[in-house]
Formats: structure tokens, sequence, C-alpha cells
């Protein structure tokens, strides 16, 4: 059955934070959810209805002005209200809904069924933890960059700092025939893990390593790559990319805002690669990059 | 990947015992961030510590995803630990309740450190100080 709970909000000094939690612990709040900005600070605290009155609360707000006062701060702004019970477990998926992208691919959440009918690929995905949930703008240009360099004639392609694996499915699904993924955070590889199982693909068109480049020296070249991480990150990996890949390569690159674009497009220079398109959405670059033996 | 933070949310909560009730449910829901995964992770992470509460940072990204750091326990109950005393006094001007010692003090401070918004040890020794002076604790020489 549902019930309600008071919802405390507490507004004061940051190096009031321990004071206050401390208060509202003692009050019988069982956690505390708090957010700073310079040194302002709110802290938000739960209870639910039956185990505090209008009184108790108004006591609360009391001792809360008493222990910044002790602290020689001024009283923090104390106010409350209710807010109904719902299924917290699931309804944060209510963000969550199928999205296209680029004009073969559609990112499902895994507890969705795919829009039917639909021509695209069904690419699903459960967004945990890891980067990578098709929303940013950064992921769907490097799923379109994929998309146009995946055509005809499809090859291997690696994926450095694969995430939630979004870049390594949409290139599987896109026809790569091997999908090469590495992640320097063990919950990145285990999530990639889990969703390509997830699509159904054959455990053998993929190869995954903890790590970064390394995890795929000694292994066939990869025909193109992506690389959808930070500016810098890109930037030191550049000399590395043409340690994997074929003589004749293509690359995506991401990750990075427009007023980085400048640093990135030295660094691929520097490395022989040639710059050949350039792609914005929102603040995002994606870079789409070209080497040819001299 | 490419990481732009649209929230940072710092949640108090008891080792191991994460779920989807308030605070977690309200603050994580409304940035769509996946609670179910978060509270596993946060649980996995804080099995050993069973018993204190142990801050966590969120930071949700635009694409809704997440990482988190866990934080120094507060400074209560270092200090609540170190008096030997389960609570602090209801009424800390009147009924004190346990004793730290100076020693203690700069110890729970240099814990803390790195989360308070302090720039040297002695400022955050007084923060410190004026939590266990709000709880009933005395600190002694």
């Amino acid at each position: 059955m549902a019930s309600n709970w008071w919802e405390i909000r507490v507004e004061g000094h940051l190096s009031l934070e321990d004071s206050i939690t401390w208060r509202l612990e003692k009050f019988g709040c069982r956690g505390t959810a708090s957010e700073a900005a310079g040194d302002d600070l709110l802290v938000r605290a739960y209870l639910p209805e039956g185990h505090a009155h209008v009184l108790d609360l108004a006591a609360l707000s009391f001792f809360l002005d008493q222990d910044a006062v002790c602290l020689d701060f001024p009283p923090p702004r104390v106010s409350w209200g209710m807010i109904q019970e719902e299924d917290w477990a699931s309804s944060w998926k209510q963000h969550w809904h199928p999205e296209e992208v680029g004009t073969r691919l559609v990112v499902v959440p895994a507890w969705l069924d795919p829009p039917t009918p639909t021509e695209r690929l069904v690419l699903r995905l459960d967004p945990g933890i890891a980067f990578g949930t098709g929303a940013h703008a950064t992921t769907q240009l490097c799923l379109e960059g994929l998309e146009m360099r995946l055509g005809a004639k499809p090859g291997v392609v690696a994926d450095i700092g694969c995430g939630s694996g979004i870049l390594a499915l949409g290139a599987a699904l896109l026809g790569a025939p091997l999908v090469y993924a590495v992640d320097n955070d063990p919950l990145a590889v285990a999530a990639t893990r889990s969703n390509w199982t997830l699509n159904g693909l054959s455990p053998e068109g993929l190869v995954l390593g903890t790590g970064s480049i390394e995890q795929l020296l000694g292994r066939e070249p990869a025909d193109g790559f992506v690389c959808n991480i930070l500016a810098e990150t890109v930037i030191q990996l550049m000399p590395d990319f043409c340690r994997i890949t074929k003589p004749i390569a293509w690359g995506i690159l991401s990750g990075f805002l427009i007023e980085q674009t400048q640093e990135v497009v030295a660094a691929v220079d520097r490395e022989g690669w040639t710059l050949a398109a350039l792609w914005r959405r929102q603040d995002w670059c994606c870079m789409h990059i070209r080497r040819h033996p001299s | 990947m490419a990481k732009k933070v649209v929230a940072i949310i710092k949640l108090a909560l008891p080792a191991g015992k994460a779920n989807p009730a308030p605070p977690v449910g309200p603050a994580l829901g409304q940035h769509g961030v996946n609670i179910m995964m978060f509270c596993k992770e946060y649980n996995a992470r804080t099995a050993d510590q069973v018993g204190m509460v142990i801050p966590v940072e969120i930071s949700v990204f635009e694409d809704r995803s997440f990482t988190f750091i866990l934080k120094t326990p507060p400074a209560s109950k270092l200090i609540a630990k170190a008096a030997g005393v389960t609570s602090g006094s209801g009424e800390p001007n009147k009924k004190k309740v346990g004793k730290i010692t100076q020693s203690q003090l700069r110890e729970i401070a240099q814990i803390k450190l790195p989360d308070l918004n302090a720039n040297d040890i002695e400022a955050a020794m007084r923060i410190v100080a004026g939590t266990a002076r709000n709880m009933g604790v005395t600190v002694v020489d």
C-alpha cells in the first residue's frame, strides 16, 4: 500500500554538513541526500509519515538552529513537506525510451519491447553504471559514423574505451565480423559482455579486455577504430592507434568539445592521419580520420 | 568516454544497506539513474563496513550514466566511536555524554580533512570540535 513520506529540507552553510547530517540521523532519518553549490548546502532527509508530527519537526528546526549558532554560523532554513511513495526501484525507467540513431539503428532499453514494425537494427542496452547509453550526442555521432564506415565491406573494428559496449554492439550489428573492445574499468567490461549477450551476438565475434590498446597488440590489425573518450585521452592514445590498425585504416574520434578540436587535429596530423570529416552536435564534435601508406 | 556532469549528489547511507527507499529513490530517480544498479554497487563496496554510515558522492552524466566515490564516515560517527558512546546528547548544553582528547580530535580531523570545507588541520579541528560540542561530547586536553 502506498504511504507518504516527510521530506525535510535544510539549507545552510557547507561547513554545517556533518552537524546537520548528525542531527537528522538522531531525529530518526535513515540517510540524507545533499547537494552543494559554492558554500551553500541543501540537505534532504526523509521519514515515513507516521514517524513524526509537525511539532516534532518544529523542534528539529529549533535544534538545527541551535547547532548552527554553536558553530558560529547563521541558522539554516528548514522546511518540510509530504511526498507520496512510489516504486522508486523502477520509476527511474520512465526517463528511458527507444532512441533512433542515424538511419539504421534504434537503441532500445533492455526492459522495453522494440518498436514494431521496424526496419532498423535493434540495439538492446541495459544502462548500467558504464557510460554510453545512446542518449549522448557523442555516442550518437560515433554510431552514425560507424554506419557510414561499415557500408559495403565491413571489417574488423576496435572500440577503445568501450563503456557499456554500445559502439562495439553497433559495429557488430552493422556487419563487423570481429570487434575488439577494451576499457580500463572492469565494470565497463562486464557491462559490454552482458550487453553483447543481451543482443544474442556470437561470442566469437568479440574480443574483450580490461585495459587499453596494449590488450590488442599482436592481434589481427583492425580496419578501423572508434574512440569516444576525453580530448586528453584521445591525444595521448593517438600514437598507439597505428599499432593496432592496418596500413590503410579509418578512425572515429569523439568525446571532446568544439573548443578542443584544434589540439586533437594537431595530434591527428602529428601521427600521420588525415582529417576526413568533422561532425558537430550541440557542443560536441566527432572526427573521421584516415591513414594511407606514404 | 565523454563525460559532462549534470548533477553531483552526496548521500549518507548505512553501509551495505542502500535500497530504493528515500533518500536514494527520490535523489537519483529524478535524474533517471539506474537505482538498483547503484544500490548493488554501493552495498558491494561497503559490505565490510556494516554499522557505519558511509557517504557517497555520485556524479550523474548527460546520458544518465553515473560514477560514484565513497567518502569518509561522518565526523559524528567517528566522535561517538572515539568517545565510546552510541549516540550524542539530546541536550548538549546540560547533559554531556562523553569525552575525547585533543589528540583524538586531531586524528578525526585528519581523517575528515579531505571532505571538509577546511584548508588546514586547525580549521578541520574547529569544525569537528563544534560537532562534538553539539553532540554533548567534551574535548579535553
